[in-house]
């Protein structure tokens, strides 16, 4: 049932390299989901429909469907089209890890986009016009103005979108990529011990998403003075109020 | 083969999948009932006077939402019915044993749970503190005053909430298939593996997926219409 004391401490080396190749895959589906959505996102809002209805159907595309299939599309309906098997897209497509990064990123693409394209639009637009009066540049407007205040209204549903794709990730391992989750499976395998291993590759999960909570908190406070100013404003007002103890504070 | 072909009923996979889809179906569909039931049941604990109760269903829903549901079905499926029988044993009873769907299930609605209870917390906290006052001046029983009063106001702050998890549940359950239950996904690989077409079948899986969203998106419409039909004279 359980494991021996030798395979448990066997045991963690595994998971930890399994862990690196769940980071791995994040952060890079993180950086290329960004690199793809923010173009979107702009398109979105673009001024022209044709590019607002394009970047809509993107959105619904990648978002709708569960990732798995996405992947399975990817990992196993590829290989069979000859003309990819012929082509260099194949060094690629044939290896399970570079799939996940595709089909993750472009799922993620389609969440991202949204999210931005949301933020975007909260900018508030007196500032852009503000911008435009002291003689910015359209590119300087953009650059300097709208994509940092951009940037922080969009920080809190970003965070969640960076937990589901560690998450996510895990959804790799079943096109035999040998992350977190794989790793814990393949040492359930060997010592069908359902329990020990299982229970060691959430907790790494649980502490990363823990940590992951606590610094973009920080960071938002950070990158938010609105927010920090409204806490500090709650705490000094609570004692005299008599709201429950539960509402929700500025931050949340 | 020609495509057509390929889904026809009988000799060809139509049968399997449809069967395929209805199992998926049946999951999302009880897994969001008896999870929405079970986040509901957590939110009204974590907002109770019991601390210790408190504390654990803020313990579970955290949990459950930071590590990948994945996993969640991987444990359950298992480890679930050892766990039960390891349990149970002392108490002299019967060997339980789940069977993929069923673990599949419990997790699914342990997920939505999870998710679900947020919400509902959420929700709950949002209605106006004079309306429960109001209630109990009124001489409401704390009951009767959960359910006039608090829980109905607060299912329109829910809803939003409830039909996104719906959509994520949805996509959740095609993670079952990994524990071999005959989903949807499940059905299309091994129609994909038997004729060497994966792609047909699992864009096939894909489009019945993005229809469900679809579908999903005007049920909203028309709900929404429906329940917040007392702000229609505030429309502008």
């Amino acid at each position: 049932m359980l494991m021996s004391y030798d395979s448990f401490f066997a045991m963690w080396p595994k998971l930890l390299s399994g862990f690196l190749v769940t980071l791995e895959l994040t952060l890079l589906t993180l950086a290329i989901g960004m690199a793809i959505a923010l173009p979107v996102a702009l398109a979105r809002n673009s001024r022209s429909a044709p590019l607002r209805y394009a970047a809509g159907a993107f959105i619904f595309f990648f978002r709708g469907p569960p990732v798995l299939i996405q992947l399975y599309l990817i990992y196993y309906g590829a290989p069979e089209a000859d003309w990819i098997r012929q082509s260099w897209a194949w060094v690629i497509l044939r290896d399970p890890f570079a799939c996940a990064i595709i089909a993750f990123s472009l799922n993620s693409a389609g969440f991202v986009a949204e999210i931005l394209a949301g933020a975007l639009r909260n900018v508030p637009p007196g500032e852009q016009q503000a911008a435009v009066a002291a003689g910015f540049a359209p590119s300087r407007v953009f650059w300097l103005v709208t994509l940092p205040h951009m940037a922080r209204i969009a920080l809190r549903s970003y965070g969640n979108e960076i937990v589901f794709v560690l998450k996510g990730t895990s959804v790799a391992s079943l096109v035999t990529v040998i992350d977190l989750m794989g790793a814990a499976r393949q040492i359930y395998f060997r010592t069908y011990d359902p329990f020990t291993p299982l229970i060691a590759a959430g907790c790494i999960y649980f502490v990363t998403v823990f940590l992951l909570m606590r610094v973009l908190r920080r960071v938002e406070r950070r990158l938010a003075p609105e927010l920090r100013i409204r806490a500090e404003a709650q705490v000094k007002w609570r004692p005299l109020s008599r709201t429950p103890k539960d509402a929700p504070s500025a931050g949340e | 083969m020609a495509l057509l072909d390929l889904f026809a009923f009988g000799p060809g996979w139509g049968d399997e999948l449809l069967a395929g889809f209805f199992v998926t179906l049946q999951l999302a569909l009880s897994g969001y009932a008896v999870g929405t039931l079970l986040g509901l049941l957590a939110a009204l604990g974590e907002l109770s006077r019991f601390r210790l109760l408190s504390a654990l269903l803020q313990g579970y829903a955290l949990t459950l939402r930071s590590v990948p549901e994945l996993l969640i079905i991987f444990l359950l499926y298992y480890g679930g019915a050892t766990a039960l029988n390891l349990l149970f044993q002392p108490l002299g009873l019967g060997r339980v044993e789940f069977s993929a769907f069923l673990a599949g299930l419990i997790a699914l609605s342990l997920i939505q749970g999870a998710y679900a209870s947020e919400v509902f917390r959420g929700a709950i906290t949002a209605v106006p503190h004079g309306m429960s006052e109001a209630a109990k001046s009124l001489g409401l029983s704390p009951l009767a005053a959960a359910w006039t009063v608090t829980l109905p106001l607060a299912l329109r702050y829910a809803l939003p909430g409830l039909v996104n998890l719906w959509v994520v549940l949805i996509k959740t359950t095609a993670l079952v298939s990994a524990i071999g239950v005959e989903d949807f996904v499940r059905t299309a690989a091994t129609a994909g593996q038997n004729t060497k077409q994966y792609f047909v079948f699992f864009a096939a899986v894909l489009v019945a997926y993005l229809a469900l969203s679809g579908l999903t998106m005007l049920l909203q419409a028309r709900l929404s219409r429906r329940f917040y039909r007392h702000l229609d004279g505030a429309r502008v």
